[in-house]
This record gives C-alpha cells, structure tokens and sequence, in this order.
C-alpha cells in the first residue's frame, strides 16, 4: 500500500517523459520515414550515402575524434598534475580550470574568432613581431581548435575527479614493490582512470559530433559536418524529411559510440560531476 | 629522486599549468581587453572607453534577452526539481523491471544530442499545433532538466534506510511528516546540487533554444548567434566582461564563502537546522511568488491589440516602430530573419503567426503559389500611391497584378572591393563577376552564402539568365562555384559588412543597400582604405523587397496600417536614413539630400540595368536541384 502510494509520485513525471521525450522521438521517426507527401519511403535514411552527406558525416567523425583525443592528450597530464599537488576538490586551483565553462558557449566561441581572423588580435601581434601570419580561421583546423577550448573542462572534471579517489597508499605500494614513474602511470594510475576517461571521452565527444555553432562560427560557412546539414535542412533547406532522417542516422551513430564505451565501463563508475 | 630532477619536474609541471592556463584565459582577456576599445576595429586600439557598457544596458534586446534568460532557468530549474525529485522517489520503490524502464527513459535525453532533442521537440509543437514561444522553451528546459535532477537525487536516496523512514511512521509521524523530517533533509544535497545542474543547464542552453524559440523572444544563447552571424559588436565584448565577472563573484562567493551551509549542518545540531529550514521555505516562497509576480505582469500586458512583425536583420529604424505604436496603440512584436530560405517555413508551418512580413521578390511569389499570402485590401493602404509606378511594374514579375505586396526597398547586388588591397595585390579593380574567379584573389574573396545569389554570380558570369532552370546549365554554374571555393575566404550573409570593414577581405558580394552605411562608417573609422562598388558588366540581381500579409495573419487591419505608415513619406525617408536600402518611395525621394538623390551606387540608373533580372519563384523541383548542388558545393 505504502510502496504504491510511492510510485504514484512517479506518475507526473512519467507523463511527462511521454509527452516530451517519447512523443518527440516518434515524430522524428515519422518525419524521417516518410516524403513529403506523408507515404513510407527510406530514402530520407539512404540519403546519408549520397556523396555530400557521406562526407559531411565522415567530417564530423574525423574531426569530433581528433579534437576528443587533444583533450585527453591536454586534460590527463593536467589532472595528474591537480592530483599530485593535493588539492581538494573544491579548491581554487581546481575551480579556475573549470570556471570557463560557466562562461556562454557561444561568446566563447566568438572570443576565437576574433583572436583568429586574418586581421584580428593574433595576427595584429604577430605582425607586431614580423612573423609571419597564421592562417587558420575558416579551415578544419580552426574548427577544431573551437572544439578543444570549449569541450576541455568536460575532459578535465571527470578525469581529475576519479584521479583525485586513487588511494596514495596504492601508489606507494606499486613503489615499494620497484614500479618506477612511468609504470606506475601505465599500469596503475591509467587502468584506474578509465572511468573517468570514458565520461570524458563521452561529454567530449557526442556534442562536438553533433555541432553546429562551431562550425558555422569558425569554418566560416564553407565547411559543412552533419549538424549543419540536418539544421540548414530544418531552417532553411525546409526538407524537414530528410533532416529527421539524417537525423535517425546521427542518433544511431551516437548510440554505436555509446555501446563501445559502455562495454568498457563495466563498473559504471565514470560519473562527471 | 634527485632534488635537481624534482626541482625540473615542479618546473615543468607549473609550466603546464601556466600553459593550459594561458589557453583557458586569453581569450577571455582579449574580450574584456576590447570592451573598453574606444574604435570598432578589433586590431587597432583606440581610447579607453564605457561607451559599449552604456549601450549594452541601454539595449532593450539584451536587456529583455537576460531576463528571459534568468526567468526560464530558475522557472524550468523549479519545476524540474520539484518533478525529478518526486519520480525519484517513486522510481526507488518500484520493482526491477518498471524501474530499469523508467531509468532508460530518463537516459533518452542525456544519450540524445542536443541538436535531435531540439528537432525532435520543434516537430511535437508543431504537430500539436502549439505556437513556439517563451511556453515551449521553458517546456523543452524542463525537460531536459528533469533528467539530471533525478540523476542526482537517486544516489542519494539510495543511501537513506528505508526504516528510517518506517521508525518515523512508528513513532506516530504521518507520510508526509516523515517524509519531510527525516528523508528530505537526507537527500537534500541531491535535491540541490540536482536544482543548481539544471539551473546551469538550462542558462548555457543554446542549440535546443534555437530550434524551440518563436517570435521576438530571445535568450541570451539566441540574441549572441544572431548578433554575431551579423558582425561582432563591441558591446557583445562587454555583455561577455559582464557575464564572466558575474559568474566569477558567484562562483568565489558560493564555493568558498566560511559558512557552507551543508558543513555546518553536517558538524552542529541544535536550534540551526530548524533554522535554516524555515528560511530555505521562506526563500524559496519567496522566489516563486516573484516569479509568479513577474510574469503574471508580463503576461497580464501582453496586448490585446498587436502586430506580429517579420522582418531582416536591421532593416528598420526603431524610432519608427515606437512613431507606430505611439500614434495608433498598436503593440508591435518585433522578430527578425536572415535568409528568405530561413523565413519560408516558419511562415510555411503556421507555428507562429505574423502579421506582416518583408520577404523578397521569388519568395514572395513562391508564397503566393502555396497559398500562404492574404490579399491586401487596398482601401487600408491608401499611402501606396507614394510607391514610383516602376517598382510596382517589376513587382508584377512576381506578384502579378499587384495583389500581395508593397515594394519597401530595393537594390542591385554588387562587389565591394577595397581598392587599396587590390593594389597590393596586383589586381586591377573588377569589372564584372567573372574577376572574382582570379586566382591572384585567393583567400580574399567573400562570397554570399544563400543559394540563389550564389548561384546568380555564376549564371551571370557564364550569360546565362538568373532564373534558369536547366539542369545543364546548373551544373555548370555549380563547377564553376566549386573551381571558386578554394579562393573564398568565407561564405557570409550579413557579416560581410563587418569583414570588408574590418580589412579582412578585398572583395566581397554585397547588396548595394549597405553602401552608404559602408562609406560613413569608413570616414567614422578613418580607415586607411577606402571601399568601391561595382556593379558587374554582365548584369546582376534587381531585387525588391516588400511586405506582405501571410494567410493566417490574426491583425489583419493592423498589418494594413503598418504598410500604410511605412509608405508615409516622412516615415519612408526617415527610414531610409537609417537602413540607407534605395526607397521606391517617389515622395520620400523628393524630400531627401541631393546628395543622396544623385548617388548612383544607392540609386542606379535604372536604364543601365538592361542585363539585371528580377528573381523568379522556380518551382519545389528546380529549387531542391539548387538546393541539393549549393550543398556539393559547400561540402567540398
């Protein structure tokens, strides 16, 4: 009786879930599914072989992966570092390396336009100096670049925080018993991390897969991902058929990726926050 | 370890940090550097300046897109709260396999990418006829709020005792009793780091905002995008200085103020804790009956006589949409596009009803084909007869018989070139479109990035008419963009105003509207170049701009009137003042500076343009072959 009277207080919750997840989801599935016209077609699915959606997509991947694994590269020597020195978590050294993230997505982004364009704060100081220019604004490289400054602390929070739980006592240990720096990073500090690894990769990896801001911002206009084809498809190409549909594909994708990484995340334990 | 080695290694280490440091912050630094500039120019520094400050708070935009902000974080952060924790609850005492259901719902929207989760909200309102506003973002916040609040109450939940509970209901306590005395304060913590994710969650949402949002309400994510897809301001420098310091005074004063209020409760009993809870009810009373106060005052003067305006991106002068109100007591609601493509299905798919809408020429008449245009009622719109005879003649190529639409602007589309980069490069000024295919401009060309003006400099340059539709020729037109993609810099729409100003570019694409603005912001400036328009050899785009009235207008009568003061002379040349598009408007010419009357680069010679053609509407089969061989271009 009681136990039942506790559920119920599920019950507002669970009809929201369907009428704002579950609902949503079907219409993308109906979208994508049909033509114009509304009859069954899996054309707007198929769409994603045609040569321009096949590179957008393999674009994004190519670049989602490069700039997931800087972060890795820029994040786990950093967290070691924050671990070594023993600050607590709630420190203020912890907290500086994060505080950007409170910071708007999107004058984030536009902060590197301006340092990156031909006449703007870089090449003005490099200039300055009579060095030569750096080009990279409206090129993979800039969008990448992007990726990396904003998806960073989502690598560093999770990496630190499960690196900060390592007992000393297990590192003295692998001491004790002649394991020198680097196989006590290989083989005891880096197998315990991968938790926090994982939701890294994860909190990194998905949104820089789905961008569009990004792209838009910094590729100036001429390099299309998936994100910007299924948006321009929804506001201004208005096929929305087939942006459901490309859409489906993307959800697939990240579903793979999510599979993958969960199989190494037996434990569960990769929590962000 | 050597104490040299360790004496390097500490070194290197605080190099890192330094670096990784200098990474995060600079440009931050830049930004707040440039928001006390004095000059518009992002390499030059001028004075020390407060002047971006002033406008930012001035700006009613920024101004109503912060409270928006604010009011939808706390109001989705509440609900999603207040949702999340009772599911949680309900979720830990079910069986296994309900359970499990529930949690791999509740993943659905941290698996989804924004971007799907956004869509797939957007297409739910409209198939249930929901109108997309302030309502259905805060919707779509909950939403994605709830998620996390339960993610973060759960664990929590699991570590309280059931039979704490049950001692309570023992010893004589009610359900409720015992729920608020003895499990509450246990999951407490959960409950509010739950409420301050989704509180974060929802201030630094954009994508799903952008796809959600409707008619003149922006947050701060979507007032950012569209602000800087038209050029970057100095005042959105100091929006960022403020924001940054703001959450850095939140951040220092809510993580390492000395009394934490969970420390303090976790080491001390006593008269604190019935304390602090009175006031956490009464601050979180408080705060609803606020919110609650606030919006009732929004919604409760929200007018019962409006006017629901569409329009491009600073193509009026607001001193005239505050002349309207105050003159008729109209409240106008005031909401803006970027491309004709963009506008069409919004308009198409009826989720918000305007009133009036300024598209162009092959718009207009493609709307009038699908039937998504009212006639205008003449009698309403007596002022029309200031409009010159001629545009309403080039008007009829689209819109035959002059049924739908009022010419408000018109114009060619030209080059902009910067002359004195030319000559550094060795290349005469161009001529016709053609020039734009030297390969000596590489990387300084800025093309326009909507279809059918990308396309018409590549139709044009090749002689054939801008309207085609032959497959042949299009394919053709389309080789010679992707030959033309390695020297673009950028594909830009608005921004190459900004661009071209900021010396960025030699040539760009641009409409021959933004001139006059172009040459008096470059005497502003002082700019050590100066900027040229061409109007090519081979023709080019004659377009006009006009209003109409789509189907499902609800203030039919006070879109008329809007018309109808636009046509006003004085309200048409003022306007003109401000945005410097041409007026078709033969009263308001007369009435302006000869100085403008005879600058033939804003007002062309209309015999010259033998060669320029108006867009037509070119069919759904035609425009999905431009649309499909635009994206092989951009995805080259």
């Amino acid at each position: 009786m009681n136990r039942k009277k506790k559920e119920l207080l599920a019950f507002p919750y669970i009809i929201w879930m369907a009428g704002f997840t579950i609902i949503p989801l079907l219409m993308i599935f109906y979208y994508g599914l049909t033509d114009r016209s509304g009859s069954f077609t899996l054309e707007n699915i198929m769409a994603i072989a045609s040569p321009e959606h096949a590179k957008a997509l393999a674009l994004s991947l190519v670049l989602a992966a490069v700039s997931t694994l800087i972060c890795l590269i820029l994040a786990y020597p950093l967290a070691l570092i924050l671990r070594s020195r023993h600050i607590g978590q709630g420190s203020f050294i912890v907290f500086v390396f994060i505080l950007p993230m409170w910071m708007n997505f999107l004058l984030r982004t536009m902060a590197w336009q301006t340092l990156l364009e031909k006449n703007g704060v870089i090449n003005s100081i490099l200039s300055f100096f009579h060095l030569p220019q750096l080009s990279i604004i409206n090129t993979p490289a800039a969008i990448i670049l992007g990726m990396v400054y904003n998806f960073l602390p989502f690598m560093v929070l999770p990496v630190y925080n499960v690196l900060a739980k390592i007992d000393d006592s297990i590192i003295n240990a692998a001491r004790d018993l002649g394991a020198d720096g680097v196989q006590t990073l290989v083989r005891i500090l880096l197998p315990l991390s991968v938790p926090g690894i994982i939701s890294g990769i994860t909190m990194v990896f998905v949104p820089a897969l789905t961008t569009f801001v990004i792209s838009n911002l910094l590729g100036g206009s001429k390099i299309l991902l998936i994100g910007n084809v299924i948006e321009q498809e929804f506001t201004k190409g208005s096929n929305w058929n087939l942006g459901a549909g490309l859409s489906i594909v993307l959800m697939v994708f990240i579903l793979i990726s999510m599979t993958l990484i969960a199989k190494y995340d037996k434990n569960g334990e990769g929590t962000a926050f | 370890m050597k104490p040299l080695q360790k004496k390097l290694k500490k070194f290197f280490e605080n190099f890192y940090l330094v670096l990784v440091l200098v990474f995060l912050y600079a440009p931050i630094a830049v930004m707040m550097v440039l928001s006390f500039n004095s000059s518009k120019s992002r390499s030059h520094w001028g004075d020390f300046t407060l002047r971006w400050y002033g406008q930012m708070f001035e700006s009613t935009a920024i101004m109503d897109a912060l409270y928006n902000t604010l009011l939808i974080a706390l109001l989705s952060a509440l609900i999603a709260t207040v949702l999340g924790t009772a599911a949680a609850i309900g979720i830990s005492s079910m069986k296994k396999l309900p359970k499990s259901i529930c949690m791999g719902i509740n993943n659905i929207p941290m698996l989804n990418s924004d971007i799907v989760t956004g869509i797939s909200l957007m297409l739910m309102f409209i198939a249930f006829g929901i109108s997309l506003g302030f309502k259905t973002i805060l919707l779509a916040h909950i939403s994605f709020n709830v998620p996390y609040v339960i993610l973060s109450v759960m664990p929590k939940l699991k570590q309280t005792s059931r039979y704490t509970y049950e001692a309570a209901m023992d010893l004589g306590a009610g359900p409720a009793e015992a729920f608020f005395r003895v499990v509450f304060p246990d999951i407490l913590p959960g409950v509010l780091s739950g409420f301050l994710m989704a509180f974060t969650m929802s201030l630094d949402d954009f994508i799903i905002t952008h796809f959600t949002r409707g008619a003149g309400i922006n947050t701060l994510s979507t007032l950012i995008y569209s602000e800087v897809r038209r050029g970057i301001q100095p005042t959105m420098y100091a929006l960022s200085t403020v924001i940054f310091v703001t959450v850095l005074a939140l951040l220092l004063i809510t993580n390492f103020s000395p009394s934490r209020p969970a420390a303090a409760q976790a080491k001390k009993a006593g008269p604190g804790p019935a304390f602090q809870k009175g006031l956490l009810v009464f601050v979180s009373f408080a705060v609803v009956a606020g919110i609650s106060y606030t919006s009732f005052l929004k919604f409760s003067s929200s007018h019962s006589n409006e006017l629901y305006v569409y329009n491009w991106g600073e193509y009026i002068d607001e001193d005239v949409i505050r002349q309207f109100e105050e003159e008729t007591g109209i409240h106008v609601v005031y909401d803006l596009f970027e491309t004709n493509e963009e506008m069409y299905p919004v308009i198409e798919a009826g989720a918000i009803q305007y009133d009036v809408v300024c598209p162009s020429d092959y718009m207009i008449q493609r709307m009038a084909e699908n039937g998504l245009l009212a006639e205008i009622s003449w009698d309403n719109v007596p002022n029309v007869s200031n409009i010159d005879p001629t545009y309403m003649e080039w008007s009829e190529a689209f819109d035959p018989g002059n049924l739908y639409s009022v010419p408000y602007c018109w114009g060619t589309v030209g080059i902009l070139c910067n002359a004195e980069r030319l000559e550094e490069l060795g290349v005469p000024i161009p001529t016709k479109w053609a020039d734009l295919w030297d390969p000596r401009l590489s990387g300084e060309i800025l093309m326009q990035d909507s279809v059918r003006d990308a396309f018409m400099v590549a139709l044009k340059s090749l002689g054939y008419s801008l309207n085609s539709v032959d497959p042949a020729e299009l394919n053709e037109a389309k080789d010679l963009l992707l030959a033309q993609k390695p020297l673009v810099q950028a594909y830009v729409v608005d921004q190459v105003r900004d661009k071209m100003l900021n010396g960025e570019a030699a040539v760009g694409v641009i409409y021959s509207g933004e001139l006059l603005y172009l040459q008096e912001e470059a005497e502003a400036l002082n700019l050590d170049y100066h900027l040229q328009y061409v109007l090519p050899e081979e023709g080019t785009n004659l377009w006009i701009d006009s209003w109409v009235i789509p189907w499902n207008a609800r203030n039919k009568e006070n879109a008329e009137a809007w018309i109808n003061f636009l046509c006003r002379p004085d309200i048409a040349k003022k306007n003109f003042e401000y945005i410097t598009y041409a007026t078709p408007n033969k009263a308001a010419f007369e009435l302006l500076d000869p100085e403008y009357q005879n600058n033939r680069d804003v007002f062309p010679d209309t015999n010259g343009l033998d060669n320029s053609e108006v867009y037509r509407y070119l069919g759904a089969e035609a425009d999905d072959l431009y649309n499909t061989l635009w994206k092989e271009v951009k995805s080259r």
